[in-house]
């Protein structure tokens, strides 16, 4: 019961960056709709996927990203629009921000205060993590075109 | 079988191959310009010129810059345009790609898919509601990591400051860098005051959120994308941009810490 209402949670907050960031990307009024479905299914399902499955983090948001890769097409092809359009800022709620910026301040907590092991272990775990997890949306996100769109475009 | 290759057109002459090569170096352009990825980009571009007429067409991006050659009748017409960036824009990449469909299905030739290409206008929100949307996704950003009622508030006001900053700073025609440097100034110099007047109980969390509208995620994704569909030197130079833009944005959260003696990350 608790773990619904948290997944309930999560999508509902998903939804708001991913129309956020939409409209940062100027996506059409009438695609931001999907952007906010999108957000809300890829989040819930790394939610799932980690805290029912207890699958890590980073395979998570692989399989999140392809699931949510695969409807686009679906979508993009009744839009006629590249999926990308919406997919892109569907991926925003699970973009990993605060490592990113973790591992560049703790880098430069480093030039002035000198070299400790715990800022070079933050600076290392916090960097690859983030760089693991771009990663996994991006492959994720190009799952169709690596699987079955391989000689011809989605739309 | 027979009808399909006497419905082949004729090859296209001189005049109406340049016309063809300027068509399809000027979307391939407009998509480069908004954020589409290369290999969206290099598709486009050649379906264009194949359903202009040319009989073959091939299209090479460098990092800032398109090149387009056109063959018709063992003629090569080369072009090049060079890229600069205009801010992603998928209202725009959605309009170009509706226009080469259009071209693609028959419906428009040279002259007509000028006028509607040339019509196409990006799309802007107001600034006051995408600073205010900005403002509400940093806040559940916020709740995401688990901040109160009142750390969600700051993050909240703090991000939709200096999203208005930063839409303010692009129209001034900025430098990214140094936008993305101003911003996380901004913000976190707002959300720096809830630590100093200890107000909510998570003020480090909301510190950490109202900074998540610099993280350049579009960027970032298009430059793994691209690394994966074989378009390495784009790819690297995509990652590196959003590289730095991060490191200004850093930047600018460790002056604004260091001005407010307020060393509080996670």
């Amino acid at each position: 019961m608790k773990l619904l209402l948290d997944l309930i949670q999560q999508m509902a907050l998903a939804t708001v960056p991913a129309v956020g960031f939409g409209m940062v990307f100027n996506v059409p009024v009438r695609v931001l709709g999907y952007c906010a479905a999108g957000g809300a299914l890829g989040r819930g399902l790394r939610y799932l996927l980690i805290e029912g499955a207890g699958l890590p983090i980073e395979w998570s948001t692989l399989l999140a990203a392809a699931a949510v890769s695969l409807i686009g097409v679906a979508v993009a092809q009744r839009l006629r629009a590249h999926p990308k359009v919406f997919t892109v800022a569907a991926m925003i709620p699970m973009i990993p921000g605060v490592p990113l910026f973790t591992a560049l301040i703790a880098l430069a907590q480093i030039q002035r205060t000198g070299l400790t092991n715990e800022l070079l272990a933050a600076v290392v775990k916090n960097g690859l993590q983030a760089g693991f997890i771009v990663a996994a949306l991006a492959v994720g996100l190009a799952v169709p075109g690596l699987l079955f769109y391989r000689r011809k475009p989605v739309v | 079988m027979d009808s399909a290759i006497a419905a082949k057109p004729a090859p296209l002459t001189e005049p109406p191959q340049r016309e063809a090569t300027r068509l399809c170096v000027e979307t391939g352009l407009t998509l480069l310009q908004h954020g589409a990825e290369s290999a969206l980009v290099e598709n486009l571009t050649r379906r264009l010129a194949l359903a202009l007429g040319v009989s073959r067409a091939e299209v090479a991006l460098l990092a800032n810059a398109v090149v387009v050659t056109t063959l018709s009748e063992g003629h090569c017409i080369t072009t090049v345009r060079r890229n600069e960036d205009r801010g992603i824009n998928m209202h725009m990449v959605t309009e170009v790609q509706r226009a080469v469909l259009a071209a693609e299905a028959g419906e428009l030739d040279a002259t007509s898919y000028r006028l509607r290409f040339e019509a196409i206008r990006p799309l802007r929100y107001p600034r006051w509601l995408t600073s205010l949307m900005i403002g509400l996704s940093c806040a559940c950003f916020a709740r995401l990591i688990g901040a109160d009622a009142a750390s969600c508030g700051v993050a909240m006001v703090a991000a939709g400051v200096a999203m208005a900053v930063r839409l303010q700073l692009v129209r001034l025609h900025f430098n990214p860098m140094v936008n993305f440097f101003v911003t996380a100034f901004v913000a976190t110099s707002v959300a720096g005051q809830a630590v100093i007047y200890q107000y909510g109980a998570t003020p480090k969390i909301a510190m950490a959120a109202c900074v998540l509208l610099l993280v350049p995620g579009y960027p970032l994704i298009n430059s793994v994308s691209d690394m994966v569909k074989g378009y390495i030197n784009t790819g690297l130079a995509r990652g590196m941009y959003a590289v730095l833009l991060s490191a200004g944005a850093c930047a600018g959260i460790l002056l604004a810490m260091s001005v407010w003696k307020v060393w509080a990350w996670l």
